[in-house]
């Protein structure tokens, strides 16, 4: 008997698709320590590969996207430096490409942004999300490559040869990031630095609670239907591990708001942003339980105006890899100034600028 | 797919003609929401389960 199922379809399970020549990595997990599993990986690509499959709809999503990837950009402008090789990791359709390729909102003048780039390498494991803007007029305005990853967990690229990695609203769905991020700081030329945005923390809570609650009182239980998500804490010891410098560790709230809880939900899985945790529930929510979640969202976070907030919490994250020519943080009792003297001294001056012990 | 209308839309179509039954719903989950157990607010989920069946069913 021939079982001809859907697996047709699912690529094979990532360990047995990789080549084992490829496979030799420098970044490994600690021997022993067992991989946690939160997140499905290949549910995760059929999400984002249905959602793109429609690149109507897929388009009319990508708010949030261009948002966070035009934010990222401008943080990698801060950087006063010209960046010959950048990869952008879980480029999804490449919206930091498309962002690069406008002019920066502090200096409208100044041409795109893109100029500061060399060469932008986007890697993404979804194949139709990845290329569904490829015929877009913007991907002949920078010098664009396309890739795709066997799995989003593997960096199948040589040590030392990025001198910059963007990534944007990818990493929160990774479900070995200590290991993701000691691949980049392999990948990473040294004294590179690395760019990250993932959502975390706080987002979505109005949509968790709401359906928390109708679950509560429709159905007795809780089952998850959002994902365990990162803290602003957690980053700063997470990229410390991988091994990266000078941290820059912040926070920012972007609040949309919807007509009504199924908008959300509807945009969310457009984007392919739906729930792929590995002990979710299987089948959609129930019917009570949606009517019963609209209610409750409303009551609780809704606006005065009728709409109802939905909370995206981004945190940014730039870490740089260690070299010997960076600035370091000069040895205990070289200091040849009291800190002490210089502030009491501000102070009776009442505030003033420079203080009455300056050099 | 074009001329095919997706089961959540008809679901929030009807779901947007109960405001009111909806928001007295949400009203009794929301006054001690730290103590929610199962059919605490059966009788409003009721009322608000009819009038969203009679507006799915007169489309």
């Amino acid at each position: 008997m021939n079982t001809y199922t859907i697996r047709a379809f699912i690529p094979p399970l990532p360990r047995r698709s990789i080549p084992l020549r490829a496979a030799r990595r420098y970044a490994v997990q600690t021997p022993g320590a067992p991989t946690m599993e939160i997140f499905s990986s290949q549910h995760k690509w059929l999400q984002k590969e249905r959602a793109a499959a429609n690149a109507d709809a897929s388009r009319s999503v990508d708010y949030l996207r261009d948002e966070v990837a035009s934010r990222l950009c401008e943080r990698l402008l801060d950087i006063n430096r010209h960046f010959p090789q950048v990869l952008d990791l879980g480029a999804n359709a490449c919206h930091i490409g498309r962002m690069l390729t406008q002019p920066s909102a502090d200096q409208p003048d100044a041409g795109p942004r893109s100029n500061r780039i060399g060469h932008l390498l986007a890697a993404e494991s979804s194949e139709t999300l990845l290329y569904r803007d490829a015929d877009l007029p913007f991907n002949a305005a920078l010098n664009l490559t396309r890739a795709v990853l066997p799995t989003s967990e593997t960096l199948p690229y040589a040590p030392n040869s990025f001198d910059a990695v963007l990534s944007s609203l990818s990493l929160h769905w990774i479900n070995d990031l200590p290991s993701v991020l000691a691949q980049i700081n392999a990948i990473l030329k040294p004294d590179a630095p690395f760019f990250g945005v993932m959502l975390g923390g706080d987002t979505l809570f109005e949509l968790r609670t709401s359906l928390q609650l109708a679950e509560q009182d429709r159905r007795g239980g809780v089952a998850t239907h959002t994902s365990p998500l990162a803290d602003v804490r957690d980053v700063g010891g997470l990229l410390q591990r991988a091994g990266f410098t000078l941290l820059t560790v912040d926070v920012d709230d972007i609040v949309v708001d919807y007509p009504d809880a199924f908008a959300l939900m509807k945009d969310l899985q457009a984007m392919g942003e739906a729930n792929a945790v590995l002990g979710r529930e299987k089948g959609p929510i129930q019917r009570d339980v949606l009517l019963a979640g609209e209610s409750i969202y409303r009551a609780l976070h809704g606006n005065e105006d009728g709409s109802l907030p939905a909370t995206f919490r981004l945190i940014f994250m730039i870490g740089w890899k260690p070299s010997p020519k960076q600035a370091k943080p000069l040895e205990r009792g070289t200091g040849m100034f009291s800190i002490k003297d210089y502030l009491e001294g501000t102070k009776k001056e009442g505030g003033g600028g420079e203080g009455s012990g300056g050099r | 797919m074009p001329g095919r209308t997706r089961p959540i839309d008809k679901l929030a179509a009807a779901a947007a003609k109960c405001t009111k039954e909806g928001s007295v719903y949400g009203k009794c989950i929301m006054a001690d929401y730290n103590n929610v157990h199962k059919d605490k607010c059966i009788t409003e989920f009721l009322k608000l389960k009819e009038c969203y069946l009679t507006a799915y069913k007169k489309r």
